[in-house]
């Protein structure tokens, strides 16, 4: 049980940039989630923390170690791979013990080993098959087993449940976050779906383009995250942004985006911002209701156990709004949870958007942290 | 019920004509086959055998040529066939050690002209082996190699190095990277990586890089021919059917030749049965994978 330290840590292919500058502190005993699009640096990053690629500059720490000039063996860090990377011509017995046996572990000590690892992970009776005989879920679970196996210092684990069906994939997860609680080891855990990300991490680093935007627990990334870029990437459905500008009156600010009028509590000078708001803190109401904004369902996406509305606002009625006049604007769009099977393509509806949970960003995507948002905290 | 009728003949027909060629094709193949073996067991001169082999009589069957084959000739089978095995058995040891190592040197190592080396081995091997007989022979026997087993054993050996080591490569290029890191994350450097764990996964292709590459020092003349000239004691098989087969005289003994050829594949018939499974795999690579 390590912890592991990457300071500065940044690497480059010819020309372009995988992982820039990324520093970041992983707490022993941790399940850590590194999230990120496709190309956005984070196996490199992964495989960085391995060996298995040097970085161009920084250093990588495990525990008080520094390891930039240790091979991968050396490391004694284990690794579940996206294909499981099972040896295909060895048995399952063979495979989970051979990392002990390439160590010279005595015979009757590697047996009790693997067979006590094998019976944890439900994979006994397949212990004298060989991979190709093995289901998906199997061959995960060896995967895993391989790596349990050799008391590591820390595992790494590279997308390990994206291979597998949606319906395993659940019970993978699972099962995954008990053995990381009964291991009690630090986990370094590589993904692109957010789901995954936030049910498993104790704590998510969210990369883009080889940056680390944020690195928090997941509850702090979802209430408070760090710029637009993270807010669109986690959360689901995604997070609602409307474009409109800061109009100055008197001493208070307000954004305006068509008929949607927030108020800024002095955040931000006059000029385009960009306010984010989840789907589940817009409210839709079928009547009346004051302060609402009136509009009209234009698509109904059934989630099950919830309907995800596309609504177009209607335009303000002129003279309604101290601020701006009716205009040809274009028409603002937002989308609202709502109960399932509530609502139906063309219903008139009601809107209200949660003030205080609405998230300000500027036109670079930054965070304009606001007084009143910081107050309230998801 | 008559249209269906009609359709199951029709399926009959093309199977018959399938068969009917099929059944040309292997007549085709095996005849010449069959031709040398019935030869092999006549005494007779060349204008007769062809009746007597569409015909064979038992009054002329006999096991003389290879009496004569095993027991009086000179230098002596066993030696003809020692020095061939000694040949084609190191070259193809040697060849393959090496080949391994080059196959995964290709395939797994980034290294600056890689490709550049790939293509360059793959041009050298378009151009006929015996046209670098002159030049090999004028480098040995400037060193002493001529009528040496060495001298015969390098030229073999790197003929099968060109050749196996891009089967290596291209094979090695289809088993994952993945594997080769799940070995490295395991525990163990890339050298043990790859005897432990690349190697084993690469028997397929070693068996038929094996199998060719000790066919071609075995059933090879040319080379031979030109550096084992003075010392009998070092002929091949393929040096001394060549020898029957050129007599003195100009008439030649049929029963003898085919019994001769005969004697000498069965040595390969036998290593293509042992590593069958093998050398099959090898031959279909990338039909099939998974």
């Amino acid at each position: 049980m390590t912890g592991i330290r990457l300071e500065n840590v940044t690497k480059r292919f010819k020309t372009d940039t995988a992982v820039d500058d990324v520093s970041a502190q992983i707490q022993d005993g941790e399940f850590v989630v590194i999230l990120g699009a496709s190309g956005s640096g984070k196996s490199t990053i992964l495989r960085i923390i391995a060996g298995l690629e040097v970085q161009t500059s920084g250093h990588v720490y495990i525990g008080d170690m520094l390891v930039d000039d240790y091979e991968p063996r050396d490391r004694n860090l284990a690794m579940v791979f996206q294909t499981y990377a099972l040896y295909p011509h060895l048995t399952i017995y063979q495979n989970i013990g051979f990392a002990l046996k390439v160590r010279h572990v005595p015979r009757p000590e590697i047996d009790r080993a693997v067979r006590e690892v094998a019976a944890r992970l439900g994979i006994a009776e397949t212990l004298e098959r060989r991979p190709a005989e093995l289901s998906g879920g199997q061959r995960q679970r060896v995967a895993l087993a391989r790596a349990i196996v050799r008391k590591p210092e820390a595992f790494l684990l590279d997308e390990p449940l994206s291979n597998l069906d949606a319906k395993i994939r659940t019970t993978a997860r699972i099962e995954l976050k008990r053995i990381h609680s009964e291991l009690n080891e630090t986990f370094v855990f590589v993904t692109h779906d957010q789901a995954e990300a936030m049910t498993l991490g104790d704590r998510l680093a969210v990369l883009s383009h080889g940056r680390l935007l944020q690195f928090d627990t997941p509850q702090r990334i979802m209430s408070d995250p760090a710029s637009q870029y993270v807010a669109s990437f986690v959360g689901s459905p995604e997070m609602v942004f409307l474009e409109g500008n800061v109009l100055m009156m008197g001493g208070s600010s307000t954004f305006v985006d068509g008929p949607v009028e927030l108020p800024l509590r002095g955040l931000g000078g006059p000029g385009q911002i960009t306010v984010g708001i989840r789907p589940w803190d817009v409210t839709v109401w079928k009547g009346p209701r004051v302060g609402g904004l009136p509009g009209r369902v234009t698509g109904v996406e059934r989630l099950g156990s919830s309907d995800q509305l596309f609504i177009d606002l209607l335009p303000r009625p002129s003279g309604s709004s101290p601020i701006t006049p009716a205009s040809a604007a274009p028409t603002v769009s937002v989308r609202a949870l709502a109960r399932a099977y509530d609502h139906g393509v063309g219903d008139s509806v009601v809107v209200e958007l949660d003030p205080d949970r609405a998230l300000f960003f500027d036109s670079g995507g930054n965070r304009l942290q606001s007084v009143s948002a910081s107050n309230h905290p998801a | 019920m008559r249209r269906r009728r009609g359709r199951r003949a029709i399926r009959i027909a093309k199977k018959v004509a399938t068969h009917a060629i099929l059944i040309a094709a292997c007549l085709f193949a095996l005849f010449p086959i069959y031709f040398i073996i019935i030869t092999s067991f006549s005494t007779l001169p060349i204008a007769a055998i062809t009746a007597h082999v569409l015909v064979p009589s038992p009054s002329h069957l006999t096991l003389a040529s290879y009496h004569t084959i095993l027991y009086s000739l000179s230098p002596s089978f066993t030696s003809l066939l020692t020095n061939s095995l000694i040949f084609a058995g190191s070259a193809a040891a040697i060849g393959l050690g090496l080949a391994a190592f080059t196959g995964f040197a290709l395939s797994k190592f980034q290294f600056p002209g890689r490709r550049t080396f790939v293509y360059f081995i793959l041009i050298i091997s378009l151009f006929p082996g015996f046209i670098m007989i002159l030049p090999f022979y004028l480098m040995f026997a400037k060193v002493g190699l001529i009528d040496s087993y060495i001298g015969l054993i390098i030229p073999y050996s790197a003929g099968a190095v060109v050749f196996s080591g891009i089967l290596v490569k291209n094979y090695m290029d289809s088993i994952p990277d993945d594997i080769e890191e799940a070995a490295l994350m395991d525990g163990m450097g890339r050298t043990q990586a790859f005897f432990r764990v690349l190697l084993p996964l690469c028997l397929p292709v070693l068996g038929l890089a094996a199998f060719l590459a000790f066919i071609g020092p075995y059933t090879d003349y040319a080379l031979a021919n030109v550096f084992l000239t003075a010392d009998p004691t070092k002929w091949t098989l393929a040096l001394g059917l060549y020898n029957i087969a050129n007599t003195d005289t100009g008439e030649q003994n049929y029963g003898l030749v085919t019994a001769f050829a005969i004697l000498m594949s069965l040595p390969i018939v036998a290593f293509y049965m042992a590593f069958q499974r093998y050398i099959i795999g090898g031959l279909t690579l990338g039909a099939v994978r998974g």
